[in-house]
């Protein structure tokens, strides 16, 4: 890997402030408003070690939740939440005879381990529940959530196809990843890919990445790796129902569910035309047939 | 639910669903709805509804009706009034309620459904302070939109449950809207029935109970009609084994629909109707919709925490979906 020559200028171990453009840097990615920003997970590099968790909850602040042992893996995360943005799954593979595998397939042996994060979906099923606004789609096409307008309705909960927004019910505000849209206007890589050792999640431009993902599920199955294949990419598992693609999006080498994630997950406002048309259909025949009543009662 | 454009499936995801999870762990959150939602919920399909009611009884304008209408226009008042305050005390910033206010969208049934109520509010408002002031004719004009503002409040609830990923709500998008509808026509039909026999006019509640036999009668069929798509889905279980089921199945199925269909079916063969037999289907029905709301709500949220449901709900159909050939 090549050191930018740009790099040699900030030798000096004391800084002085933001490098400009650090991401070009960290990332080899020039963050500009109008293009869209998202995160490619490899699951086939993660190695569970949680950076990413902890470089989130560092750089947003965010406190700790529940502190207890799961009992079941090494996940003691255990979920996406109004304060953990970034999970990382341990899935422990079980042969079928119930005991350990002996033979492993390439990549991953007995563990898959992936990181979960917001989709931010190209149409966000949140967003498009937010009555307030207060969920926007930003210059960089990430969904964040505006903390001085939401009210904590709580609509966007169970709206989330992933489980991924989450009311905390301290400040009474909805809270989910934000793609650190703080960090991409100040021209830096999102917290967790930054802090990634093994570049399994990668931050850049959504059409990048999906072309570096395609590359690196071919390879994979050149290598003997058959069953990697991507989730949320354009065409793919978990791009479907209307929500379009996702620009977080995963690279598994096991079925969705395993991970948690649904396989064909939809857009729930795409069931608001059918109640609506029903329900005022049932409403209209009934107020006619109470019309009729009454008017027959006349007589 | 058939999705169209499904893609063909790759090697591990296109292997028939056998019911892995993660570790058992919810694959989505749960609403934060409680009883508030489902009393509000209850209150707007009955307020709607009383409005619709009033109107018709109104513009049928049959000498006697008066005292039925007038009742109306008050139960109408429920939903503005105590539900907003429900649905406030529901937010949890609820100091910054006047949001719901700040943009229409029209993905979202709450945006929706808060103009809705916005809109109902005012008309009905109107409707009633125009006949505490003696304008009949306001009166008659408000209440028209107020009228079709109230069709809209007995079953947005409905596509506000629905349009989310909660498997239970999601199974079933229409039956649940004409549940919810039908429910809310019988509640305002049994509610106006009640009170015109509380103001000693029994002679109106004939004409209300039909109304709300015709309703039950599509409540009850719209009922059975979800029990299948539930279980067709796979999101059955929290109404076949939590302690939802018997608030569903017994409460909301039996006594809210079969119950008043059987009472006030009898009663409309009868030359005399019995009063026995009128109260005991209205009560009922008001017990019976109030029991629906809460069964379809909390079971709703316990289906969110069941991850299997939510995966075999978010299959692709089957056949379009299998490559020919699978990998492994």
């Amino acid at each position: 890997m090549g050191v930018p020559a740009r790099a040699l200028d900030y030798a000096e171990p004391i800084l002085q402030g933001p490098i400009p453009d650090e991401s070009e840097l960290t990332a080899g990615v020039t963050i500009e408003p109008g293009k869209s920003y998202g995160f490619f997970t490899d699951t086939t590099l993660c190695i569970g070690c949680k950076a990413c968790e902890v470089a989130c909850k560092e750089w947003n602040a965010l406190p700790a939740d529940d502190v207890r042992l799961t009992g079941t893996s090494y996940d003691n995360t255990g979920r996406l939440s109004a304060n953990t943005w970034r999970h990382v799954a341990f899935v422990e593979k079980i042969a079928s005879d119930g005991h350990r595998a002996t033979e492993m397939p390439p990549f991953q042996s007995h563990w898959l381990m992936m990181s979960d994060v917001c989709k931010h979906c190209h149409n966000a099923p949140c967003l498009e529940a937010c009555p307030t606004g207060a969920i926007f789609r930003t210059e960089f096409d990430t969904v964040v959530v505006q903390q001085d307008i939401c009210n904590g309705c709580g609509y966007c909960v169970p709206s989330c196809p992933f489980g991924v927004v989450d009311l905390n019910t301290d400040d009474g505000k909805a809270h989910k990843c934000t793609l650190c849209y703080d960090r991409l206007k100040g021209g830096l890589e999102p917290a967790c890919a930054k802090s990634c050792p093994t570049d399994s999640i990668r931050f850049g431009e959504v059409p990048d990445l999906v072309e570096l993902a395609h590359e690196r599920v071919a390879d994979l199955h050149r290598r003997g790796a058959k069953d990697a294949y991507l989730y949320g990419a354009p065409g793919s598992p978990g791009a479907t129902g209307g929500l379009g693609h996702l620009n977080a999006f995963f690279l598994l080498t096991d079925r969705p569910e395993v991970y948690g994630l649904p396989t064909a997950p939809t857009r729930a406002s795409n069931r608001v035309e059918p109640a609506l048309t029903a329900g005022l259909a049932t409403m209209a025949g009934l107020a006619l047939a109470a019309v009729a009543l009454f008017a027959a009662d006349r007589r | 639910m058939p999705l169209d454009e499904t893609p063909r499936l790759p090697g591990p995801a296109a292997r028939p669903y056998q019911g892995e999870t993660y570790y058992g762990r919810p694959a989505l959150k749960p609403s934060p709805f409680g009883w508030k939602t489902s009393g509000y919920i209850f209150l707007a399909g009955l307020s709607g509804s009383a409005q619709i009611i009033g109107t018709a009884a109104d513009l049928a304008g049959r000498p006697g009706s008066e005292g039925l209408v007038r009742n109306a226009r008050h139960v109408a008042m429920a939903a503005p009034t105590l539900g907003a305050l429900l649905l406030i005390g529901d937010l949890h910033t609820p100091s910054r309620f006047y949001n719901m206010l700040r943009i229409f969208r029209r993905t979202s049934p709450m945006s929706i459904g808060s103009w809705i109520l916005a809109g109902f509010g005012t008309f009905s408002a109107l409707t009633l302070g125009a006949q505490w002031l003696g304008l009949p004719r306001v009166a008659r004009a408000a209440q028209v939109p107020a009228a079709v503002a109230g069709a809209g409040m007995s079953v947005y609830t409905a596509a506000l449950l629905s349009a989310t990923s909660t498997p239970l709500w999601a199974s079933s998008p229409q039956t649940l809207a004409v549940r919810f509808g039908s429910s809310a026509m019988a509640c305002a039909a049994a509610t106006l029935s009640l009170g015109e026999r509380v103001d000693g006019r029994p002679e109106n509640t004939r004409t209300l109970d039909q109304v709300a036999l015709a309703a039950s009668a599509v409540d009850l069929a719209a009922s059975l009609a979800s029990e299948r798509e539930y279980h067709a889905g796979g999101v059955a279980g929290p109404v076949d084994d939590t302690v939802w089921a018997p608030v569903q199945k017994v409460g909301a199925i039996a006594l809210g629909a079969a119950v008043p269909v059987v009472c006030h079916a009898l009663n409309t063969g009868r030359r005399r109707p019995s009063a026995a037999l009128s109260v005991l289907g209205s009560l009922a029905v008001l017990a019976g919709g109030m029991a629906l709301r809460s069964a379809i709500l909390h079971a709703g949220n316990r289906s969110a925490g069941r991850p299997a449901d939510y995966f075999r709900l978010a299959r692709p159909a089957e056949r379009a979906a299998l490559p020919r050939e699978t990998v492994r």
